[in-house]
């Protein structure tokens, strides 16, 4: 094994590892399938060869490209990176909008496709086909450039930046601002209800991962002084995906193991097969290809979380506070509430708008809806709907099936556009509002179906609905640990308090998918709680529960109006209404019948027919 | 404007090619809701089943029902051995997408091994060239119109007026409501891929034809014509990819009169990205 050859591998295993980091952080932990991936790194190495080549014509005239301003190291790849990034700008449009995920993804993979044609066809842009040649080595002029201490030196900045961008990816996917990715992977709507800022988001995963993609371009252009768009089409892609599955998508050290075995595996590997003048000379590159596209069918099917899978996160708990009384079963709702200073002040800070708690505010609306209407196609589900809910009220809506009481609560939270009508919320109109800026004024709301991130624990599920937590930005995430430590520690305490509230504190450290029916509901029912609500908009939260736990979350709910929260909630449990709701709302047929209390709906025949009976 | 006539004339052919490799591309998606990308793949080994018997002295238009009989259980194969396993097991919309991508690799790379990098073409006479108020074709490329017609005819037929093809769009519509009605989805389903493998095997031989000289990769590019075809008329919809087919088809052949012949798929791109930006159903699907 000589010097050359160690130098080539590690240079590779550099350029590829940081292109897997990019990739993994963007697929693996955000959810986004990027499969244009491949022009962040050609457009990194287009760009750092135009900046450190010579103008065209005076490169001896036999290649035509733009640029050429013969720009000094390390100008050439810091340009890479940052046209790799701002690249990533204009595919927002496909992924920021709510456009079904495989959709997405092809027309990513079609723009990889389109953008190698037309720079394989407009010459003067890059060469076209030929492609750029010629490219000088980083600090060619001051350096000798063939001695084997160059190419070290070389190696070592590579493997070097590579490290840096495994730190760096890792400290992004380690902070809070990592963990809402991940939320909006495992389930991106339910992010959307929480306050995550869906496309801000993968912007800024689009971003990074281009950057990245532009820099190891950069650094691969240098090294093998040529680019063509032979060097990258969208087969490439596909390589990098290969790579990033089967190492494990989610996990960093993953997609360095997956750059490894894969690019780097497979041109390795290639140099052991002997060669033989009776096979064809395209043989074995076209094996490799079917070997990769057999090991991705096969990774996916045998072991979808690939060699190295994502790691759970444990976080560690505050030990449960002593004075609490009766430690082996968890406070009953209704005796801790008075006298708990501790659980009153955390479970929930006014927000902005400054409502007072119960009293001289109780009675104020909170929220109004005017005239709400609601079309799919020819559908009519919501007609005409307008209604008050008052401050401190836990309010009812029930209805038969179809009655639109789902779609009403998906409007008011901003999960569905109205088709026309207003909403207003404490005053402000918040029809055009999208559902993450409600739930950030306070509008929080739960799901019918279940819808915890199953592949975070219990804990990381409440964690990720904090609300204005300094580690849950990009720029928080990129400052580290110790800038955003605190607010972490003080969500942590908050989150233990309600996890012992309702008695799950055993699971806190458990994936949410792993648990019963009954135990995510609860998980959920958290969750909106730690977003800090004004007002709760719960859709069937005790559907599929036992009827005790129905009951304990039902005080739960009744304990939380009389500190000042506000609930709106969707059951079909009429002895919950009975027992917990005041005052109910009935719908029917997209419209509200009746509004009362139940022993007056009960008294009155058009509910009765509508609803009650049968 | 003879110019325009004749891009005209070429652009019936290509949507001719691009009709029946959409139709069937659309309707496998429509039924399973996969978008099976390794479609593009199996058009090339169909056409290369052709050239393997071409090469051994029979017609192409012999091979040709050959390699539509191989396609169709192929694509068979590749539904109920690949993805239906997958959905079982509640894969998500993307890891099909991926897996669909792992067969492309899988098949034209086999093709490639198997048959050689470099391109081929098949030997067979063109016919007369006809001439008729301005288009200029061939013999044998009326013969890809009419070969055309008559599948979209089929089509037609089969979707409007058969058992099949109510259950067909009753299966696109709701699976779950259509097994309750009684309608053997299974069965639907197989039967589903078996025509349009079969469509598809058609649509490579006579991409081959069209293309004059092709290799195991030739159909990369096709494939986003596909893929604005069917997004233009709303995935899911046959008529929808009748309609996207031939505009697209006709489009990029009048657009290599304005603009230099190597971008005359830079319209079809456009379209297919304008489409999934601002309306995902497309022309012909129903509004969310």
């Amino acid at each position: 094994m000589n010097a050359f050859y160690l130098v080539n591998l590690l240079v590779y295993a550099a350029v590829d590892a940081m292109a897997c980091l990019g990739l993994s952080q963007q697929f693996g932990i955000a959810g986004v399938t990027n499969f244009g991936f491949i022009i962040f790194q050609a457009a990194g190495g287009y760009t750092a060869a135009v900046l450190a080549m010579p103008s065209d014509s005076a490169n001896g005239g036999f290649q035509r490209y733009i640029g050429g301003w013969h720009l000094p190291f390390p100008i050439p790849w810091l340009g890479a990176a940052v046209v790799g990034g701002v690249l990533a700008l204009p595919f927002t449009f496909l992924v920021g909008r709510r456009l079904r995920g495989d959709f997405a993804a092809v027309g990513l993979l079609v723009t990889a496709v389109l953008v190698n044609l037309l720079v394989t066809n407009y010459v003067p842009l890059f060469n076209g086909d030929a492609g750029i040649s010629v490219i000088p080595l980083p600090l060619q002029g001051k350096l000798n450039a063939q001695t084997q201490g160059y190419e070290w030196a070389f190696t070592a900045v590579a493997l070097v930046l590579c490290v840096g961008v495994y730190l760096f990816v890792r400290r992004i996917t380690e902070s809070p601002y990592g963990r809402s990715l991940r939320a909006m992977r495992d389930n991106d709507a339910v992010a959307d209800s929480l306050g995550k800022n869906l496309l801000s988001l993968r912007t800024g995963v689009l971003v990074i991962g281009g950057a990245i993609a532009g820099l190891s371009g950069g650094i691969l252009v240098s090294y093998i002084t040529t680019w063509s768009p032979a060097a990258w089409g969208y087969a490439e892609t596909v390589v990098l995906f290969a790579a990033v599955i089967i190492g494990g998508a989610g996990n960093h050290r993953g997609a360095v193991l997956g750059a490894i075995l894969v690019p780097v595996g497979f041109e390795e590997v290639t140099r052991f097969i002997p060669s033989s003048n009776n096979l064809p000379p395209n043989l074995i590159p076209s094996l490799e290809w079917v070997a990769i596209g057999l090991l991705i069918v096969v990774f996916l099917w045998l072991r979808p979380q690939g060699i190295l899978p994502e790691r759970k996160r444990v976080i560690a708990l505050p030990p449960q506070p002593l004075p609490a009384g009766d430690r082996t079963a968890p406070a009953s709702p209704g005796e801790s509430a008075p006298a708990d200073p501790v659980t009153r002040s955390v479970e929930r800070t006014p927000p902005a708008t400054a409502v007072q708690a119960a009293g001289p505010g109780a009675g104020q609306v909170m929220l109004q809806a005017c005239d709400l209407v609601r079309d799919f196609g020819g559908v009519r589900a919501v007609d005409g709907v307008s209604l008050s809910v008052r401050r401190g009220t836990l309010t009812g809506l029930i209805g038969p099936n179809g009655a639109g009481k789902s779609t009403l609560l998906a409007m008011l939270a901003g999960t569905l556009p109205a088709s026309s009508g207003t909403i207003s919320y404490l005053g402000q109109d918040i029809t055009g509002m999208p559902a993450f800026r409600r739930a950030r004024i306070g509008l929080v709301r739960t799901f019918q179906l279940a819808s915890e991130f199953k592949r975070l624990t219990v804990l990381e599920n409440l964690l990720s609905a904090v609300p204005g937590h300094r580690g849950d930005s990009l720029r928080g995430a990129v400052r580290g640990r110790r800038y955003w430590s605190g607010d972490e520690q003080a969500a942590i305490d908050r989150a233990g308090i309600i996890l012992d509230r309702f008695g799950l504190r055993d699971v806190a450290n458990r994936y949410a998918g792993d648990l019963s029916g009954g135990q995510r509901r609860l998980v959920e029912i958290m969750r909106a709680l730690m977003a800090e609500p004004s007002m709760l908009l719960l859709d069937e939260p005790m559907a599929g529960v036992h009827p005790n736990l129905a009951r304990r979350i039902g005080d739960e709910l009744v304990a939380l109006c009389r500190d000042g929260m506000t609930i709106l909630m969707v059951e079909h449990e009429l002895a919950i209404m009975d027992e917990f709701c005041d005052p109910v709302i009935v719908m029917a047929e997209g419209a509200v019948l009746a509004e009362g209390t139940m022993r007056e709906l009960r008294a009155r025949s058009e509910v009765v027919e509508a609803y009650l009976v049968g | 404007m003879s110019l325009f006539l004749a891009s005209v004339g070429f652009g019936l052919v290509t949507a001719s090619v691009l009709a029946i490799a959409s139709v069937g591309f659309t309707l496998q998606f429509g039924v399973t809701d996969v978008l099976n990308l390794a479609y593009g793949a199996v058009m090339i080994a169909g056409a290369f089943i052709t050239y393997v018997l071409n090469h051994a002295g029979l017609s192409v238009w012999i091979g040709l029902p050959v390699a539509v009989v191989a396609c169709s259980a192929g694509s068979v194969l590749l539904n109920s051995a690949v993805y239906t396993p997958f959905q079982r097991r509640g894969a998500s919309p993307i890891t099909l997408v991926i897996v669909s991508l792992g067969i492309t690799l899988i098949i034209e790379f086999g093709v490639q091994a198997l048959a050689g990098g470099t391109s081929v073409s098949y030997a067979m006479s063109q016919g007369p060239t006809l001439r008729a108020g301005g288009l200029i074709l061939t013999a044998v490329q009326l013969a890809v119109i009419g070969v055309s017609l008559l599948v979209m005819g089929g089509v037609h037929v089969l979707l409007r007026y058969s058992k099949l093809g109510k259950a067909m769009r009753a299966t696109a519509a709701n699976a779950t409501l259509a097994r309750n009605c009684g309608i053997r989805t299974g069965r639907v389903i197989t039967s589903t891929w078996a025509l349009t493998g079969a469509m598809c095997g058609l649509a490579g031989v006579v991409f081959a034809i069209d293309s004059g000289s092709f290799d195991a990769t030739s159909t990369d590019v096709f494939l986003v014509l596909i893929l604005a075809a069917v997004f233009l008329g709303g995935p899911g919809q046959a008529y929808g990819a009748m309609l996207g087919a031939t505009v697209i088809g006709i489009a990029t052949e009048v657009s290599a009169t304005f603009i230099p012949a190597d971008y005359k798929y830079v319209v079809a791109f456009v379209v297919l990205l304008l489409m999934l930006g601002v309306r995902p159903a497309g022309l012909l699907g129903a509004r969310a």
